[in-house]
């Protein structure tokens, strides 16, 4: 169940249900994934490669031109300080991309690693893991987030690690669920019987059976790690000035929401939704399609 | 006799994919009289459920039904929903398989009873429970009075089936119908709840309508049987004409897959049953039929028969004939044999580890003093019910669980060994499950799933392989097209023959058979039965069957043990132990299976 | 039964334990130590030394540990010294305003759920349901702060329905409940959009699922009206991993959700936390940590227990 869709809009635990599958089993198959994949290379387009398409300078101030709606001049408009924003839109999806898709990498190791070693470690070793665990999800990531935000000094390096080791527990423990179900399997007890070692079922064996699992684990958690450095930094503890990304682009509309600029808030609300909607629909659309017998 | 049931020209179809309908029963006509049992027979595919459902008017949405359906003279097809429901449960009652399931896991027994009856008789809450009382002590449910206000995981298996059928007969309808009611339970079990809706079939002046697949269970109480296959019904009558003498060779064919005790040699039906959507014009047992004849194939055969039980047959079984059965020589009792397997003093505990406040667990143990002996190229049949302790039997042979005490393979106890060695020697016993799905891994394909062992033991190469995984095809009797599919692609009896193909592969002395065929249809039971017997003559192969079924083991076996609550009641050959039995429960069980009875000798 | 309660218990009382003992070690890594953090702006070297040695900081970390439970134990949290004010105190005064957003939204989010995940579940395929279905997956992916963004702009900024930020008015003198009540609309709207969308999809996932099950099946064979199976078998099925869910999210009814509440500027506990980040008063940081995490582990807790108390089988193990 996901965390962010609890009140507190805290960070997703990017859990997903197979049952998820089944309900959206009347999308098209092929349409949710396809869907999927048009919106995420759009997303990766406009943070990777169209900011090197769009010449202009998203710092450049143009005072005579503050808080212009959308022209033919600036095609998006611009902000109080008159910076062009569609500049600072694709210079701030650079900016939470390049924070979020490593971060999302890093937790999704640290995730599965733990979690193997849970699942197919001694039962000593499980308990304590756990137990570790169940300390540590007891609190919400948002809020550990904050915590150490506040300590460190925060640079794309330290942003990416700070991320990157907070989402990892719940992929942790679901990782951890589904070895120990799938460990005692007859397949897996035949394969041993057949001579096979423990890490030879482990590679043969059960990745392939947990291979849907963990992608669409995987793209839940990169639609997370968008969100939660999107959150950090509406918050003013994420990606800091004079870089912007799109959660404090919404930030500084919000400030001035009096003025009813709908074009400053509208350009990075729907980049993030695009973004937690494609990683939701590959996911998803992953998971009907390849999913098949487990 | 008056007839409850009448059916006349059913036919139902169902909406099958993008194809739109299909054809699932053709014309179905029988009639159930009141006070007696109507066994409907056939496998998996064959329509049976769905006359059932049809009955009762709880087919899925989007079927088409045609046809009559009297219950007590009133059309049930003509009913609209309202009416249909007060037709249920009060007029006919209805029992399903698997009880757990299909009683409600947050309600009280009693509250679920007295909703049948309160449904359709109203009145009081408290003259409900009186009912629902009533009905739990006329079902058998000893303590009733106490046992009202349980949950129905509190009751075991047979029990819970026990009070479907009191919360099926709540209004005292005039036709019960049970849909494989006994399938999962214990055999000793199940002859119980046989005998429990005769008995109230008499009692009630109900007629029964007992759909199942497996001929064996219903042959003590049945007094009309009606046999379908694919969707058609090829013989009917009364029980008696019929399992004297039976007319169609589909009838033949299924009598004799049944594995009863004392017999030789299984009956096998080569290839499938058709799918619904190809299935073929003319008789449809035709392609699999080893009496067949060109004009069978031409049109739908029309019924024949004038003495005993009418089938749709062109050239039905003159009523001389008998099945034979192929006699083999019973193998003598080797004299003295070194034994391949020795088990000694064999205990299995499991324990749970103490928790905060409860003691570790004081279970007693799941095997006990459990001594044996298997001697190259026998098998050894394992026979219980469920929790006599025989899978765990299995394995701790096959070194899956600790045990105490030894298991010596030619002479080398495990306990002694370690890591490697101790692989290496596993290797030599192998395993073949009970659900042939789980056994394979869904996502590996089939050539590959047989080549683990090979490459396991170091051969490689593609070519090498290749031929190797065709060659063992081959032995189970399986194209070596199919390595190339994955387990979802195959049907149950074809995934048991990859499994045991695996086994093979390995190059095993000893297989560990853990109810290989139980959760398969008869007839492909029969096969792999067969099957496996061949594959032992062949490579010398030593088996220790695992099963519920005495007749399956005693078909398969040279000896026997007889398990109960962990410990071996009795061991004996075969032949000794069921013309002899020497213990009460032995005894029990063998009673229990189906019997060789005169007509098929 | 009393059993399995003494047990979770016992586990949850372990789990606090290590909790709290991180929590300890966290407050350790805040630079400079928690001297420096207690100081703050008004940190320099001869008054980093005296402080630590007043608060036997400089004592072995073994004792500041014992020290730290002690003071637990007795209820003190630390002081703000940028607030200059004990931080137990200071925390209650904010919670209450939390209490009373999140316990609105929770209620409401609660019952439209329910409703719209039976819809979901009865007439699943059907073109409701779809439309459900997409309202969910919009939802889900929706970031609260873009919502409540989008909520302020149409119905402050554009038809001046509602009020944008605050608690209250701050023009009146002695607030009535009227101008509470305004203020709350849309920060409880926002979280209801965000919590409805994965609450009801789970319920109705739950629905459907029981609908399929083969009690459902005897029940119509005994000739059951649909509307009596729905309310009388199927629901309280379905309500149980409902139930467990909102015990989960009972501890967000304390702890509040640091997003919303600041996009509204609403003063909750969530506000409180994101001030102190942002001007680093660590004192008031890891009290409410500390205090998030224990109303978790206890959230977790009560969802076991009231589900064990629910589920008939459960009793039993």
């Amino acid at each position: 169940m996901s965390e962010r869709a609890l009140p507190g809009g805290g960070l997703s635990t990017g859990m997903p249900s197979a049952p998820l599958a089944r309900l959206f089993g009347w999308l098209a198959l092929r349409g949710t994934l396809a869907t999927g994949l048009a919106i995420t290379t759009a997303i990766l387009f406009i943070g990777f490669v169209a900011p090197f398409l769009y010449p202009v300078d998203p710092f450049a101030i143009h005072p005579d031109h503050a808080l212009e709606a959308p022209s033919l001049m600036f095609p998006l408009g611009t902000d109080e300080l008159g910076r062009d924003e569609l500049a600072l839109m694709l210079s701030g999806g650079f900016a939470t991309l390049i924070v979020a898709l490593p971060s999302a990498v890093l937790s999704f190791v640290v995730g599965v690693a733990y979690g193997l070693a849970s699942g197919l470690g001694p039962a000593w070793l499980d308990r304590v893991l756990m137990r570790l665990l169940d300390a540590i999800l007891a609190l919400p990531s948002l809020i550990i987030l904050i915590f150490f935000a506040s300590l460190v000094t925060l640079d794309n390096t330290s942003l990416i690690l700070l991320l990157g080791l907070i989402a990892w527990p719940s992929l942790a423990r679901l990782v951890r669920n589904e070895t120990i179900a799938q460990r005692g399997r007859d397949f897996v007890l035949a394969s041993e019987q057949l001579g096979a070692t423990r890490f030879y079922i482990a590679r043969v064996h059960l990745i392939r059976v947990m291979a849907p699992v963990l992608v669409v684990n995987g793209t839940f958690l990169v639609g997370d790690s968008v969100f939660a450095i999107s959150g950090l930094s509406f918050l003013g503890l994420g990606v800091q000035p004079p870089q912007v990304s799109w959660g404090s682009m919404l930030e500084s509309a919000l400030d001035i929401v009096a003025l009813d600029p709908w074009w400053l808030i509208l350009p990075p609300g729907l980049l993030i939704f695009g973004s937690l909607l494609a990683a939701s629909l590959t996911g998803q659309g992953l998971l009907a399609r390849y999913g098949g017998g487990r | 006799m008056s007839a409850v049931l009448q059916i006349y020209n059913l036919s139902v179809s169902l909406p099958r994919g993008r194809a739109g309908n299909v054809a699932i029963l053709d014309e179905l006509n029988l009639t159930v009289a009141a006070g007696e049992m109507l066994a409907l027979v056939g496998e998996s595919g064959s329509g049976k459920t769905i006359a059932a459902l049809s009955v009762m008017r709880l087919l899925p949405p989007g079927a088409e039904v045609t046809g009559q359906i009297n219950l007590a003279g009133r059309d049930l097809t003509t009913l609209d929903e309202r009416a249909m429901r007060r037709v249920r449960g009060r007029d006919v009652g209805m029992v399903f398989q698997n009880p757990l399931a299909a009683l409600n896991p947050s309600r009280t027994v009693a509250s679920q009873i007295s909703e049948a009856y309160r449904v359709h008789q109203g009145g009081s809450a408290r003259a409900a429970r009186a009912r629902a009382l009533e009905l739990l002590g006329e079902v058998g449910i000893p303590d009733p009075a106490k046992r009202l206000d349980d949950y129905p995981h509190q009751f075991s298996g047979g029990m819970r089936q026990r009070v479907m059928i009191a919360m099926s007969l709540a209004c005292s309808p005039k036709l019960l119908i049970a849909d494989e009611p006994t399938t999962g339970l214990d055999p000793l079990i199940a002859r119980q709840i046989m005998a429990l809706i005769a008995r109230l079939r008499r009692e009630h002046e109900m007629g029964v309508l007992f759909v199942t697949h497996d001929l064996s269970v219903v042959e003590e109480h049945a007094d009309a049987i009606h046999v379908l296959y694919a969707g058609r019904s090829v013989e009917w009558g009364r029980a008696v004409d019929f399992f004297a003498h039976p007319r169609h060779p589909y009838s033949e064919a299924l009598l004799g897959s049944v594995a009863r005790v004392g017999q030789q040699r299984l009956q096998n039906i080569p290839g499938n049953l058709p799918e619904p959507e190809s299935r073929p014009p003319g008789c449809r047992f035709a392609p699999r039929c080893a009496y067949r004849q060109p004009d069978c194939e031409a049109a739908y055969p029309p019924p024949l028969g004038r003495a005993g039980t009418r089938a749709a047959c062109l050239y039905p079984l003159p009523l001389t004939d008998r099945i034979s059965y192929a006699q083999e020589a019973e193998k003598p009792p080797a004299s003295n044999f070194t034994p391949q397997l020795e088990v000694k003093d064999l205990m299995v505990r499991y324990t749970s580890a103490a928790g905060l406040f409860r003691p570790a667990s004081t279970l007693p143990p799941a095997l006990s003093d459990i001594a044996l002996s298997l001697g190259r190229g026998e098998c050894l049949g394992i026979v219980g019910e469920s929790g006599s302790g025989k899978s765990t039997l299995g394995r701790a042979v096959l070194q899956m669980i600790p045990y105490q005490g030894h298991i010596l393979l030619d002479g080398e106890d495990f306990a002694a060994l370690r890591g490697k060695p101790k692989r290496q020697q596993r290797k030599r016993i192998q395993v073949v499950f009970q659900d042939p799905r789980e056994s394979l891994n869904p996502r590996i394909k089939i050539g590959d799933i047989i080549a683990e062992p090979l490459r396991l033991a170091g051969i490689s190469g593609r070519a090498e392989l290749k031929r190797r995984v065709d060659a063992l095809l081959g032995r189970v009797g399986l194209n070596p097209e199919m390595a190339a599919r994955l387990p979802s692609g195959v049907s149950g009896g074809q995934a048991q023959r990859i499994a045991i193909a695996r086994a093979l592969a390995a190059e095993p002395e000893l297989i560990v058979l853990d109810e290989p065929t139980s959760s398969l249809d008869v007839s492909t039971q029969a096969m792999l039965l067969n099957l496996l017997k061949d594959l032992a003559l062949e490579a010398g192969l030593s088996y220790i069957l695992i099963s519920h079924d005495f007749a399956v083991v005693s078909y398969m076996a040279d000896r026997i043990a007889v398990l109960n609550a962990g410990r071996i009641v009795e061991m004996n050959h075969t032949g000794r132990l069921i013309a002899a039995p020497q213990h009460n429960y032995t005894a029990a069980l063998i009673g229990a299976a189906p019997q060789l009875r005169t007509y098929s000798r | 039964m009393i059993r399995m309660i003494a047990t979770r218990l016992a586990s949850s009382t372990l789990t606090i334990f290590i909790l709290v003992t991180l929590v300890f070690f966290m407050a350790h890594l805040t630079p400079g130590g928690p001297a420096y953090s207690i100081l703050g702006m008004k940190a320099t070297a001869t008054s980093v030394q005296q402080l630590n040695a007043r608060l036997g900081l400089d004592e072995p970390l073994l004792k500041q540990y014992a020290i730290w439970w002690w003071h637990l134990f007795q209820g003190k949290l630390g002081y703000s010294y940028l607030l200059s004010r004990p931080v137990g105190s200071l925390l209650w005064q904010y919670e209450i305003n939390t209490l009373v957003f999140y316990t609105v939204s929770i209620v409401l989010s609660t019952i439209l759920s329910i409703l719209l995940g039976l819809v979901q579940g009865v007439y699943f395929g059907s073109w409701p349901a779809k439309l459900i279905g997409g309202l969910q997956l919009a939802g889900y992916a929706l970031p609260g702060f873009f919502v409540a963004a989008m909520l302020v702009l149409w119905f402050s900024v554009e038809l001046h329905w509602l009020p944008a930020s605050g608690i209250t008015n701050l023009r009146e003198v002695h607030p009535g409940i009227g101008s509470y009540a305004a203020h709350l609309v849309l920060p409880v709207v926002t979280v209801t959009i965000l919590t409805v969308s994965g609450l009801s999809r789970y319920f109705g996932e739950a629905v459907h699922e029981e609908l399929g099950k083969d009690y459902v099946r005897t029940a119509r064979a005994k000739g059951v009206s649909f509307t009596t199976i729905l309310f009388g078998h199927v629901l309280r099925n379905a309500l149980r991993p409902l139930v467990t869910i909102l015990g989960l999210s009972f501890p967000y009814i304390f702890t509040g959700g640091v997003i919303v509440e600041s996009v509204f500027n609403y003063p909750g506990l969530g506000w409180l936390m994101w001030r102190s980040a942002l001007s680093q008063d660590y004192p008031i940081l890891i009290a409410i940590v500390l205090i998030i995490g224990v109303l978790t582990i206890l959230g977790n807790l009560l969802a076991d227990i009231v589900n064990g108390l629910l589920d008939p089988r459960a009793s039993y193990e």
